[in-house]
């Protein structure tokens, strides 16, 4: 039998040819021809059956034949026509200039780039920059009139908050650079780009504070975005996906965030910053769990507010892993640990229940679940009737029809609550998932269960790393100098030192003597 | 990861080996609120036990609130088996009762009188071996037949048993768990006091079965069979020499004085002080309180320092007259060390106790005993003058 199993999990083995897909077999390697026909003529060939390439001839300054190349939608085509065509298709006063020279002279458009390969004709056009080509000159023009139809910054709607700036990252990555490069206006601030992805050409960009990150850290992630090679990059979890150090983990190796000034603050600690091009969401590397347990607004609000909430969290964080599972483990095993008299309650709440107490605590997570998903999903408009309907069909009819107890909808709906109080959505959702082994256990073998199983979860933990840091550091491995920002929250001028990570560090991050007030109340002379 | 998953399996495999063995739904459980053990012909035991009624309290979320109290079912009821011991009782019991007898939340065991005399070592044995029963549970004896106390319906708490734990838990009189029950049996006196319960009967109009138990005194075993009992006021007396009394109202009559004064205690402090010379084994007991005048029935102003030394020294007789009674009693007549003189020897003369200890039976009646109570009356409460009486009846000395 165990042979078997093993069949069924052995790994296909052979390796799949991932072939060369027709762009990069037609892509002409070649370069831009002086014949502008023979030029035009391979460009169509490549954008054969693409009707939405627009090849406009036309003649440079009356004597040259020339052609710009864009695709609609994607390139600002009044400014093609007010900047581009406009001047270029004036005569020429004086004959003794030579085009280059017209060129550089009368086209009012400010990032303009030379190409010589007809591939880089290709990617340029691609990416909504139009292509001018004229008979005669052994390289093109590239135009930077891209200009497409983009969303606003709005507010983050996964990572709300009272205090602290209201933007969002959006899906334009320029937009996205910006708004980091608004906060952080040195010129330490490194953003690097990179495409990947066979066809989707996704601009992925990496992002840190030089002096701060550690070399090496950016050297691992550049190494293995490029290691990537795949046909399309959707979102950033798809590179989330391919570059984490534990693809079996439930936990989420890497902090994905749509608020720019987490992200900036990720950047300040010397950590390193994945934006995607099409994908509000970027990622910070290396994480921890403890970052993944921490809010912005542990830190705009004041310490003794921010260590409080935090506690909170912390408790409901163990509470929405453990609560329904230690419910189940008394209910069924441990009758004498609860108080008498909440005991009786109980009991008398459970009298009528037809189910044990471990298939009605995994009736209603799974039904809490689906509820939450059809939320989500559910157009707007709906979502919240519908999830409010189902609440109050789940709540309250189905205590009266006596098929739920009372007790059990409370634990349901609080490790509910709870759950949400995860600041960071994948972090959330590992704990949620991780409660259905843990009721299991708990159902089985009562709190012994629990126990074993928060035992297997912590060396699990202990057992990952992110990008070279140890997981729960700064808990395992034990850095006192940094418990300052993971048991509780040191005031700001106290947090003197940056979280020590990989590598290189630059220890201090402000001077000393930071403390507000030390005249004591006087006024300073 | 292929090992991995292996592994998983296999666990989770050994999860339905092992699981399950000892699970037990709540509605499949008969909780147990209180236990009875009362005598009965040929040496058998009755075994009886209050079953808590889940249906009573109001089922199926119709507003769980005030269901219950007044009308309603009645909470618990009362199963009882004869048996040869208490095993024997419980397996048989289990045939009357549908859901399996669960002791882990009975928090009140009651000894009939006439088992308690006929001795309850074979039975502490075993509530204290088997895994259930909770060894903070309180221990009882009854006034004549225990049964009869489970029976009953009180109006105030859920359940009898409630009512019995809840008044002991004021220290009007003993409070005696099951663990402490076991080490005064073991320990150097090798005698136990527990509270004594009887029937408060019903006022009128109210129905019969809605009577309480309620604290008598306490009932004093030696080694472990019951000798005699002590009056509340005794109780009261033993509480002191235990150095277990907390909070006591005691009303004073001044020598010479019209009226009468209540004080209250606030702090309590008794030491035992044993003393070994010449063979000659004396104890002396003492006691320092501190009480608040709480009634001033004279026309004395006590703020006076001449009447408060007098109302003082009144508190100090009393209390030294309490001690005596219970000394006489306990020392001279039952001649049950169950006021931890022999711990004090033990202490302080660890070796002499060693020589002297099996001859402790004899030694501890003809123990001299000295008591010294230093009373303190540092509080008058709100006023200080004797309230509503005119100034020029107030006596100045």
């Amino acid at each position: 039998m165990i042979r078997n199993t093993r069949r069924l999990f052995r790994k296909k083995q052979g390796k799949h040819p991932y072939l060369l897909n027709n762009d990069q077999i037609s892509k002409p390697q070649t370069a831009v021809s002086e014949n502008l026909d023979q030029n035009i003529y391979k460009l169509s060939e490549v954008y054969d059956a693409c009707s939405d390439v627009v090849f406009r001839r036309c003649q440079l300054f009356g004597k040259t034949k020339a052609a710009i190349i864009y695709i609609e939608g994607l390139s600002d085509v009044e400014g093609i026509e007010d900047y581009v065509l406009a001047p270029l298709m004036q005569e020429a006063e004086a004959e003794s200039q030579t085009i280059h020279e017209l060129l550089e002279l009368k086209l009012p458009v400010s990032k303009m780039k030379k190409i010589y390969k007809l591939a880089d004709c290709i990617e340029s056009i691609s990416s909504g920059n139009p292509v001018l080509l004229y008979d005669g000159g052994s390289h093109a023009w590239s135009l930077g009139l891209a200009k497409w139809e983009k969303r606003g910054i709005e507010e983050p709607i996964a990572e709300g908050g009272i205090r602290g700036s209201r933007e969002g990252f959006s899906e334009t990555l320029e937009v996205n650079t910006s708004q980091l490069r608004r906060i952080i206006k040195s010129p330490a601030l490194k953003i690097q780009h990179m495409k990947v992805g066979r066809f989707t050409k996704t601009t992925v960009a990496v992002s840190y504070i030089e002096g701060i990150a550690d070399k090496g850290l950016i050297t691992e992630i550049t190494k293995r975005l490029e290691r990537i090679d795949i046909d399309g990059i959707l979102e950033s979890g798809y590179i989330e996906e391919l570059i984490e150090d534990n693809p079996y983990s439930p936990f989420p190796q890497l902090l994905s965030t749509e608020r720019p000034d987490i992200a900036c603050s990720s950047l300040l600690e010397g950590r390193a910053v994945i934006l995607v091009e099409g994908s509000p969401f970027i990622l910070v590397a290396p994480t921890s769990l403890i970052s993944l347990l921490q809010s912005q607004e542990d830190y705009y609000q004041r310490f003794m507010m921010g260590n409080l909430i935090r506690w909170l969290r912390y408790t409901f964080s163990a509470l929405s892993l453990l609560l329904p599972s230690l419910y189940v483990a008394i209910l069924t095993f441990h009758h004498e640990a609860v108080p008498t008299a909440l005991l009786l309650s109980i009991a008398s709440s459970r009298e009528a229940v037809p189910f044990p107490a471990i298939v009605e605590a995994l009736l209603m997570e799974i039904i809490f679940e689906a509820l939450r998903e059809a939320g989500v999903r559910l157009p707007k408009q709906v979502g919240s009737a519908v999830s409010i309907v189902g609440a109050l069909v789940i709540g309250q009819a189905s205590v009266q029809a006596g098929l739920v107890s009372a007790p059990m909808v409370i634990v349901v709906a609080i490790t509910g609550i709870s759950s949400f109080m995860m600041p960071r959505y994948n972090a959330g959702i590992a704990i949620r998932m991780l409660r259905f082994p843990m009721i299991f256990l708990a159902g089985t073998l009562g709190l012994l269960g629990i126990m074993l199983g928060i035992i297997a979860i912590v060396i699990h933990l202990c057992s990952l790393r992110s990008f070279g840091e140890p997981y729960l550091t700064p808990l395992a491995p034990f850095k006192a100098e940094e418990l300052k920002d993971a048991l509780w929250i040191a005031p700001l001028w106290k947090m003197d030192t940056r979280p020590h990570l990989t590598g290189d560090s630059n220890t201090y991050r402000q001077s000393e003597n930071q403390e507000p007030n030390q005249g004591k109340g006087r006024p300073s002379t | 990861m292929k090992r991995l998953i292996q592994l998983l399996i296999a666990c989770s495999s050994m999860l339905m080996l092992g699981g399950c063995w000892d699970r037990e739904e709540v509605n499949d459980l008969a909780i147990i609120t209180a236990a009875a053990i009362d005598a009965k012909e040929n040496n058998q035991i009755e075994l009886s036990v209050q079953v808590f009624v889940p249906q009573s309290i109001s089922s199926g979320g119709s507003g769980g609130g005030g269901g219950g109290q007044s009308g309603g079912a009645a909470h618990t009821i009362v199963r009882f088996q004869t048996g040869s011991n208490l095993s024997d009782a419980l397996s048989k019991l289990q045939s009357k009762v549908p859901r399996k007898i669960f002791f882990g939340q009975c928090k009140v065991y009651i000894f009939g009188e006439e088992l308690a005399r006929r001795g309850i070592q074979e039975h502490m044995d075993f509530l204290l071996r088997y895994p259930e029963p909770r060894e903070r549970a309180s221990m009882y004896i009854s006034e004549g037949n225990a049964k009869k106390l489970l029976e009953l319906q009180p109006p105030l708490e859920r359940y009898s048993a409630e009512v019995a734990r809840e008044l002991s838990s004021m220290h009007i009189g003993m409070e005696v768990p099951l663990q402490d029950l076991d080490e005064m049996l073991i320990g150097s006196g090798k005698a136990a006091a527990l509270p004594y319960l009887g029937l408060l009967p019903p006022d009128k109009g109210e129905k019969k079965i809605q009577g309480i138990p309620y604290i008598l005194g306490s009932a004093v075993l030696k080694e472990d069979k019951m000798v005699g009992t002590l009056s509340g006021k005794s109780t009261r007396g033993l509480l002191w020499i235990r150095d277990e009394i907390d909070n006591y109202t005691v009303t004073l009559k001044l020598e010479g004085e019209e009226g009468e004064i209540s004080v209250q205690a606030l702090t309590n402090h008794v030491r035992l002080i044993p003393h070994i010379s010449d063979d000659k084994w004396s104890v002396r007991i003492k006691a320092r309180t501190e009480a608040m005048v709480i009634q001033n029935g004279t026309n004395l102003e006590l703020s006076n320092p001449d009447s408060l030394r007098a109302a003082e020294e009144a508190l100090e007789s009393e209390i030294k007259k309490r001690i005596e009674v219970v000394l006489q009693q306990v020392q001279h007549e039952m001649k049950a060390d169950i006021l931890n003189f022999g711990r004090a020897f033990y202490r302080k003369y660890p070796r002499q106790w060693k020589e002297n200890e099996h001859r402790w039976s004899d030694l501890y009646p003809e123990l001299n005993v000295e008591i010294a109570v230093e009373a303190n009356i540092n509080r008058q409460g709100f006023i200080d003058k004797p309230g509503g009486l005119p100034e020029e009846a107030v006596k100045k000395k």
